[in-house]
């Protein structure tokens, strides 16, 4: 299934700013971050504090809504979803 | 009320928001949470476009290093109480706009005071502690909040209304780690701006307002881009007011 990722601030020092992928059926955000940690070296260390353990304030919005509040990690996509990946931006 | 002088001074605008929308600015009161970067550029757009009355608050003194963004100060405010030194600038934009300099930390126990009669809340914040105090006094007043935040050549911005849009936890559910942020006054320029541009509209009348969507602003590649944002329903802060909306609807 294709989804599109779209990547804001500071994490667009280190990968494209938005990309298609090719995700098998059941793919879930962790497919999606693995297939993407594979694809950008420098990514992985930004977003993960550990192996699997996402940093707390990487931002995940599947169609608009923070997978926070769904299933984190383990969030099911679905085919042409728009994924959205942030760090916060904090300063004023 | 729009004084003879300000007939002038508005003639530019006047016929794109109306003279009921110049009306509608005079009468507005507005909330500046921040004398920042964001603060600087929030206020001085609201004051000349005529926003009758700007409640300002922040604790800090103006500072050397505050220069290179906060252009309500000067060199010679170097010192002085942030708020004070910035009611003078904004009264030298526009003697009618009336200012309200508050020195104080906002927190649970003062954010209630200072959105008093306020009809629109704006971010000019430098961390999200704070944002989020405001978020939730803005759910339970019913006050919209214009919020935008920036980091180097970073900005993002989004109309908040209760009841109807995503609130801030909805789409920010944890605050960022501590960080020093890096930050160059033309984001603060942008940021400020568009949310200005947002309470203009939202005031007058005026447009389509950022309503539902995060818009994010590169200025390293010249580049905008706005995603759509949805409410949480198991947000924290703003989970009864969603419930609420869906009732009605």
């Amino acid at each position: 299934m294709k989804i599109q990722v779209k990547a804001f601030a500071t994490f667009r020092e280190v990968m494209d700013s938005q990309i298609d992928m090719d995700l098998p059926k059941d793919a879930t955000v962790r497919t999606l971050l693995t297939e993407l940690t594979g694809k950008y070296e420098r990514l992985g260390e930004l977003i993960f504090a550990a192996p699997g353990m996402l940093r707390d304030f990487v931002n995940i919005l599947k169609n608009g809504r923070n997978v926070h509040y769904l299933a984190g990690l383990d969030t099911l996509l679905d085919e042409g979803d728009i994924i959205a990946l942030f760090p916060p931006v904090a300063g004023g | 009320m729009i004084s003879q002088s300000s007939n002038e001074r508005f003639l530019r605008q006047i016929p794109l928001i109306g003279m009921d929308g110049q009306e509608k600015l005079a009468n507005a009161r507005v909330l500046i949470a921040g004398a920042g970067g964001l603060g600087s550029a929030i206020a001085t757009y609201l004051a000349i476009a005529g926003v009758g009355y700007i409640r300002i608050v922040d604790e800090d003194t103006v500072e050397e290093s505050n220069l290179n963004r906060q252009i309500l100060y000067h060199e010679q405010d170097i010192g002085s109480c942030k708020v004070v030194a910035a009611q003078r600038t904004i009264r030298a934009f526009n003697h009618d706009t009336e200012v309200d300099a508050v020195c104080r930390h906002i927190d649970e126990t003062t954010v209630h005071d200072l959105v008093r009669g306020i009809v629109l809340i704006l971010d000019g914040t430098d961390n999200f502690a704070v944002r989020y105090i405001l978020n939730k006094a803005a759910i339970d007043e019913k006050i919209p909040f214009i919020h935008g935040a920036v980091n180097g050549f970073y900005g993002q911005v989004t109309t908040i209304i209760p009841g109807v849009t995503p609130c801030l936890r909805c789409i920010v559910p944890n605050p960022p780690t501590w960080e020093k942020n890096l930050i160059i006054g033309v984001t603060c320029g942008v940021i400020g701006s568009i949310e200005a541009t947002e309470a203009i509209k939202y005031l007058t009348g005026s447009g389509v307002l950022l309503k539902n969507r995060l818009l994010f602003w590169d200025g390293l590649r010249g580049d905008a881009d706005s995603i759509e944002i949805v409410c949480s329903p198991n947000c924290i802060d703003c989970c009864a007011s969603v419930i609420e909306q869906d009732v009605y609807e």
